[in-house]
């Protein structure tokens, strides 16, 4: 390891940060634009990727699909190029073609918004999830908004009670919280809401037979989903409290506050402009890695409520080996964490005026 | 290597002024006991002292000893091995009780543990180096190489790792536990490598960094001793978190069926419980609570370990034990 | 003579505003009470300017807080302090309730702390701060913002720009003035100020306190001002009180204090602080260092510092005993002999008559830089792409030589790159453009292999040492000091037996005063102090017999006391080493007391290019530059009777390096300056006034004889001022 690092031999030291440019409006859009491009090519990284899995494998999607095509007998009565049209249908890859042409055929589908037809449900992909997506986003949305609001109101509580009984033994719950797998609690929460007590439904998002949007509808698209944002919420329970008490106890110790209290300002303002505020701000990156988290969470949570949402024909994919209906997920999936940062990204700089563009995790 | 430009003139100033000081020649064997005092002896007992590290290091040495002994103790057990679904605290011969088909629990817990414990340092191991050694590199080369590191995390950051991994796991099918492990953490050391790289970029600036570079000391020098001790308890720390996600991811996807089955594990059994509807009914609720509590445990051990790493390196706890030691009578002066 | 116990007031009731008695500020810990403020009392008179002295760790700060009964918990405030408002009622502050003391605060006693930097709420504009000050008070808004905008002028700020600024986007000593403001915005009777300068360049410093006596007297103010530095405030002072170990230990008018203090500590403290007039020789560091509050010395708490100390002293506490002036009050024994027995170094001040020393340079330099630019490009733009970079003129068109056995002080404010410059010039920061030669070798080309020269890289890079600032982060935290200074000699003189290395090693710290140095080397760098660490950075600078040693404001972060001790004992370093020094430092008093001894250079540094260099004492007692006037000014002389003239600069605040004025770049600040400075910009060039010495050189039209355009142009009125509400 050290051999590797003694080979680099371009050491110069970058000294001399005595100056600070004035003007940041350049940066900030240059940043934006950097951003925004970074997004679009993770995104492009990631189907490219699935198009090695599905293209390149050998035992891989698309034998799996020819075999299953030609049915358990193996001789052969379809003709290849018949074939290889409903593989082409299916998968957007035509095998007769080179292989860069299969690569633009497959990648301009993609982002054109054609994933490819569902095996399973022998369904065009894109139908399937877009019907789901909604419900994911729903649930996964409140669950995200519950937790952070539960946390950052806890984790202040904790630090204004610094070393109280309350702090200690949340202190003490966070840490139990942290330890125990978010889909334990979700099995638990099934065992005893739905099975012993039979207070929630234990799966599907709402009553079949109700009429979308009436008041009925709405409470049973509640009731449906409360479990699932439960355990969501279980997720950054905890951790999320102890960073933000950590980070509120940093701020109490501040000269601004001691300043702002000495000049008369009233403690309500105090606690919500000066302590909140600044302590809530470094909250951000967590709330990068929360995003991500609470989409790989959804996958396993749908599975257990059996909620149709995105998470849910992942897993469905993967057990009737779909993998048409396996990429789609995936990529969707991956689009959605990826605008979600952007979008966390680029209006932190709307809340912090310090951040000037990317500084967030750099210059804290 | 040329010698520096001082003449033998100056040297020879220095000398006479020195003279009189001849501190005692260390031997060899002075040398191991020193290393061995300041690497090993002292760490452990700074790291024992801390009630909570003291309690996470008996979990953890625990779970090794079921790893590596437990095996040999307790008998493999088999299908019909005693009564079917026998709840747990039920018999001295089966105390965690049996599955449907007669499995003991107990045995299926311990013969367990050696997969999970290479799973867990294959992930882990694989993650913290990759993660230490892009962000060091990243952020003390700086220029190009940096560039192209830095994009190669953050895509490595913007994809969700679980369903990355699900999507991998069932075209790749794993089976070896080391090579799960690598697979669970597929992407997780990209938030690491991002961290430790702004740490390295502060540390880099700092004034005592760039004494030895001013001093012409190797790189190799710079990172171990001036950059890498500062990053250790993080690493560490994260070293233990790794675990951590290792042992949940694992378990998720088995319990799920994501991964091929194999030996038996943790994930396993849950899946099995699972699949047996134990999560619908009380009375089979032990078959899952065994997996659940030894998950917990070892996580709660991994996070109580994470804590204490900090006190290790800490040089104003290691001052604080060196003078405890030079003067017993007075602990708590510092 | 009269002995007067615990009130050392003399002056009537009326003229006090504010009155304490027996004021004690104590934390309870498991090992019992530690005092960190003893029964102090003491009167201040209203519409005075009361200065408050004493080293770090004397109580000064919790006097302060005190007074506003904000002394932050777990610490607990005891004894009397009445407030004497101008209607003619008493308050009785410490027996206030929350919301009167609320009330209290701001609108009559109101207060500037240390950390500036960290005195505003990063995420809110300056504007809200002022806002939500007077609404908490209950004050008009629209009003309260007129007074602001007054009071920003008044403090030389643009009070459009800086109200709709966040924290972050002003430099420290702008934030320090927001802060003056602020605590202004209510009227308040009395402004109590802890340290409200200490962190920022003498300039500032001095700027501020210039500032801070107009307002004074525009809003018939009471000042508190508290430092460790008394020159500084000497000048600005009415009376001075004298803090040692938690309590006052002298008090009286300034002129008093400067001329005939009694108290031994006063006079130590006095001789310890290097100026622009004391003998060279004459200035002393205190032997020792203050007491920890839970070990007070018995008796007078100076005696074991003290040279007049007796047996009466470390038995008994001394009294207060009032001396011959009416006001003056010293707590010692020895009061009547401490005047004669410690002779002030400043009374013996040589004025006028320049003492050149002579030095032992070299005839051939060991640096040479040549046209020496330092460009950043400030490029956070992608790839490249829509690049709009944003050039940073660090270093401009520098030559330069340094020789063995040489001193260079390099003087200006911060930000004018003379960090940049110091570390362009051991190599630390490769050069946009220009050319550093060692020895005749052009060091970059060695680096990269282009020279002829069998010079290796190597030796160079180790032939050029360096010292940081800041004393915390010059040492790893990691290793034991034996490790730091070992590792650098394992290295690079591998074939040194252990033995040599490490008797190498100890009679270094030894030398250098850590001793006993076997001990010392087993320490990790938090266990020393501030002073020790920079030795112990001094000691491995030196481990490789370096030509050049930069010292990187090495001694400013220091207390004052020790700064001469560091500098002394790195001069005795150079005689024996045969090392030259680069001095980095913002305060000319530091740079003439290092430079001047070994007749070291004084280069003065303006954004980036020197406006003028020369021997130590000839730049010091006959600048000619205009800004080098400023910076002796800025320099605090121990000078009771301080002249009035008013602040010898148009503009407070250094332009952005970004886009550095046009011309000389001194024109928007300096009062000289004329239209033909705008235009054309001066060279640096030998000075003109015949006295013989080439060496002095300087970049000002003022210099240039009556022919010279510069005199017929018109003189540059402040247009681009604020302008000052009067």
């Amino acid at each position: 390891m050290w051999g590797f690092l003694t080979t680099i031999t371009s050491l110069e030291f970058k000294g001399g940060k005595a100056f600070k440019p004035e003007e940041e409006h350049y940066l900030c859009m240059h940043w934006t634009v950097k951003r925004i491009f970074q997004a679009v090519f993770t995104v492009y990284v990631v189907v490219t990727l699935s198009f090695a899995l599905i293209r390149l494998m050998p035992g891989g999607p698309m034998d799996y699909l020819r075999a299953t095509l030609l049915g358990p007998d193996q001789t052969g009565t379809v003709d290849r190029e018949r074939l290889n049209r409903q593989i082409e249908l299916y998968m957007n890859i035509n095998p007769d073609q080179p292989l860069w042409e299969q690569y633009v055929q497959y990648m301009s589908s993609v982002f054109t918004g054609d994933f490819g037809q569902s095996i399973w449900f022998n369904r065009p992909v894109a139908e399937i999830l877009l019907e789901a997506l909604p419900w994911t986003v729903f649930v996964m949305g409140i669950a995200l908004l519950l937790t952070f609001a539960i946390n950052i109101a806890l984790g202040a509580i904790m630090a204004y009670k610094e070393g109280s009984r309350f702090d200690i033994s949340m202190t003490f719950l966070s840490i139990i919280s942290t330890s125990i797998p978010f889909y334990v609690g979700a099995i638990l929460f099934l065992l005893f809401f739905s099975f012993t007590w039979e207070l929630f439904p234990p799966g599907s998002r709402v009553n079949a037979r109700l009429d979308p949007w009436t008041f009925e509808w709405i409470m049973s698209v509640l009731h449906h989903a409360t479990l699932p944002i439960l355990s969501s919420v279980l997720i950054g329970l905890g951790s999320g409290a102890l960073i933000m008490r950590g980070n509120s106890i940093q701020v109490l110790g501040k000269d601004y506050l001691r300043v702002g209290r000495l000049r008369g300002l009233p403690e309500g303002r105090l606690a919500l402009r000066y302590v909140g505020r600044n302590a809530v701000l470094p909250m951000y990156t967590s709330l990068m890695i929360a995003i991500g988290n609470v989409f790989g969470g959804a996958v396993v949570l749908e599975e257990i409520f059996t909620y149709p949402g995105v998470g849910y024909y992942l897993f469905v994919a993967v057990e009737a080996r779909d993998y048409m209906l396996l990429m789609g997920a995936f990529i969707l999936i991956t689009v959605a964490v990826v605008v979600c940062l952007v979008v966390a990204d680029l209006t932190y700089g709307l809340i912090d005026p310090r951040a000037k563009g990317g500084g967030y995790d750099e210059h804290a | 290597m040329s010698t520096p430009e001082a003449t033998s003139e100056q040297d020879e100033t220095l000398e006479s002024l020195f003279e009189g000081y001849t501190p005692e020649e260390q031997t060899l064997l002075d040398k191991i006991q020193t290393f061995l005092y300041e690497s090993v002896y002292s760490p452990f007992l700074i790291m024992w002292v801390d009630w909570r590290t003291r309690v996470g290091l008996m979990i953890l040495l625990g779970f090794v000893l079921m790893g590596t002994v437990g095996p040999r103790v307790v008998e493999r057990t088999y299908v019909n091995h005693g009564p079917y679904t026998q709840p747990w605290f039920q018999s001295m011969d089966h105390p965690l009780g049996t599955d449907r088909i007669g499995h003991d629990i107990l045995s299926l817990t311990v013969h367990a543990t050696p997969a999970m414990l290479e799973m867990v340092a294959g992930g882990a191991i694989f993650a913290v180096v990759v993660a230490t050694l892009v962000g060091t590199v990243s952020g003390y080369t700086g220029g190009k190489i940096d560039f192209v590191l830095t994009t190669f995390t953050d895509i490595a950051l913007n994809i969700p790792g679980l369903p990355l991994i699900i999507v991998l796991a069932a075209i790749f099918e794993p089976e070896r536990a080391f090579l799960v492990g690598i697979l669970l953490t597929i992407n997780a050391w990209a938030g690491l490598a991002r961290a430790i790289r702004s740490q390295v970029l502060t540390i880099r600036q700092e004034a005592y960094v760039e004494a030895s570079f001013t001093l012409d000391m190797p790189l190799s020098y710079i990172v171990r001793r001036d950059i890498l001790p500062n990053l250790m308890p993080y690493i560490l720390m994260n070293l233990m978190e790794m675990a951590r996600h290792v042992i949940f991811a694992s378990v998720a996807l088995y319990f799920l069926g994501i991964l091929p089955f194999t030996t038996h594990n943790w994930g396993i059994m849950l899946n099995e419980a699972y699949q047996h509807q134990a999560h619908t009914r009380l009375d089979l609720f032990y078959w899952m609570a065994v997996p659940i509590i030894v998950i917990g445990l070892i996580s709660v051990g991994l996070i109580l370990v994470a804590q204490g790493m900090d006190r290790v390196f800490n040089p104003r706890v290691r001052a604080r034990f060196d003078q405890s030691k030079e003067t017993s009578t007075e602990v708590d002066n510092v | 003579m009269a002995v007067t116990e615990s009130s050392y007031s003399t002056g009537s009731s009326e003229d006090v505003i504010i009155e304490t008695h027996d004021v004690s500020v104590y934390f309870e810990m498991d090992r019992g009470t530690s005092k960190v403020l003893d029964d102090v009392s003491l009167d201040i008179y209203r519409e005075e300017i009361l200065g408050i002295v004493g080293e770090s760790g004397s109580g000064k700060s919790m006097f302060a807080s005190a007074l506003l009964d904000a002394v932050v918990a777990p610490g607990k405030t005891s004894g009397d302090i009445l407030y004497h408002d101008a209607d003619g009622s008493t308050i009785d502050v410490l027996s206030l309730n929350q919301e009167e003391l609320r009330a209290f605060r701001w609108e009559k006693v109101s207060m500037v702390f240390q950390g500036a930097m960290d005195s505003f709420n990063p995420t809110l504009r300056i504007k809200g701060h002022f806002i939500e000050t007077l609404k908490a008070h209950d004050f008009d808004v629209d009003e309260g913002l007129e007074r602001a905008t007054d009071l920003l002028a008044q403090v030389y700020l643009d009070p459009d720009r800086v109200l709709s600024s966040y924290p972050h986007e002003l430099s420290g000593g702008m934030k320090q003035r927001v802060l003056i403001a602020l605590s202004l915005l209510l009227d308040p009777d009395v402004l109590v100020m802890d340290e409200p300068t200490a962190a920022l360049d003498l300039l500032m410093q001095r700027s501020i306190l210039r500032l801070l006596e107009n307002l004074q007297q525009r809003y018939d103010l009471t000042v508190l001002f508290i430092t460790h530095d008394l020159p500084l405030v000497a000048e600005l002072s009415d009376r001075v009180a004298v803090l040692y170990a938690f309590q006052f230990v002298e008090v009286g008018p300034v002129s008093e204090l400067l001329e005939r203090s009694s108290h031994p500590y006063t006079r130590a403290l006095l001789n310890a602080v290097p100026t622009l007039q004391t003998p060279l020789s004459d200035m002393e560091p205190i032997e020792g260092s203050s007491p920890d509050p839970i070990n007070v010395p018995t008796g007078c708490s100076y005696h074991p510092r003290c040279p007049l100390a007796d047996e009466r002293c470390i038995g008994e506490e001394p009294p207060f005993y009032a001396t011959e002036h009416d006001d003056h009050q010293t707590k010692c024994f020895h009061w009547e002999d401490a005047i004669s027995e410690i002779p002030l170094a400043h009374h013996k001040s040589t004025t006028g008559s320049s003492q050149i020393v002579e030095g032992k340079q070299s005839e051939e330099p060991v640096l040479t830089l040549d046209n020496l630019c330092v460009h950043f490009e400030n490029n956070n733009s992608f790839l490249g792409l829509f690049g709009e970079s944003q050039t940073v003129f660090a270093v401009d068109e520098i030559d330069l030589d340094l020789y063995e056995n040489d001193i260079l002080a390099i003087v200006g404010e911060s930000g004018c790159g003379k960090t940049t410059l110091g570390k362009a010039s051991i190599a630390l920061q490769r050069p946009t453009s220009g050319e550093v030669q060692y020895r005749g070798d052009d060091i970059w080309a060695v680096k990269d292999g282009r020279s002829e020269s069998d010079r290796s890289y190597s030796a160079i890079r180790r032939a050029l040492q360096i010292i940081h600032q800041d004393p915390g982060s010059s040492l790893n935290p990691n290793q034991k000091i034996l490790r730091t200074l070992e590792s650098p000699i394992k290295h690079w003189k591998s074939d040194m037996s252990q033995t040599d290395r490490r008797s190498q090693i100890y009679g270094l710290l030894e030398y250098v005063g850590l001793t006993p140095a076997e001990e010392y080397a087993q320490r990790y760098p938090h266990q020393l102090s501030g002073g020790e660490k920079q030795r112990v950075a001094l000691t491995r600078a030196l481990l490789m017999n370096p030509e050049v040693i930069l010292a990187d404001e090495a001694v400013s972060a220091l207390d004052v006391s020790l700064r001469v001790e560091m500098m002394d004992m790195m001069i005795s370093l150079q005689n024996m080493f045969d090392t030259s020094y680069i001095f980095i430092s913002h305060d000319l008093a530091n740079a003439r007391y290092f430079a001047g001894s070994v007749g070291g250079r004084i280069a003065v540094m303006y954004l980036g290019e020197i406006v003028e260099i020369g021997p130590a004492e000839e730049v010091i007692q006959n600048p000619k530059h205009p800004y080098t006037k400023v910076l002796k000014w800025s320099t605090a002389e121990l000078d009771s009777d301080a002249s009035q003239e008013e602040l010898p600069l148009r503009n407070i605040d250094i332009p952005d390096p970004v886009n550095p004025p046009s011309g000389c770049r001194f024109h928007t600040r300096c009062p000289e300056a004329r239209t033909e400075c705008r235009v054309n910009s001066p060279k640096l060039e030998a000075t003109d006034d015949g006295d013989g010495i080439e060496a002095h050189q300087v970049a000002c039209f003022l210099d240039k004889p009556r022919d010279h355009p510069y005199w017929s142009s018109d003189q540059l009125v402040s247009e681009d001022n604020p302008t000052l509400v009067e």
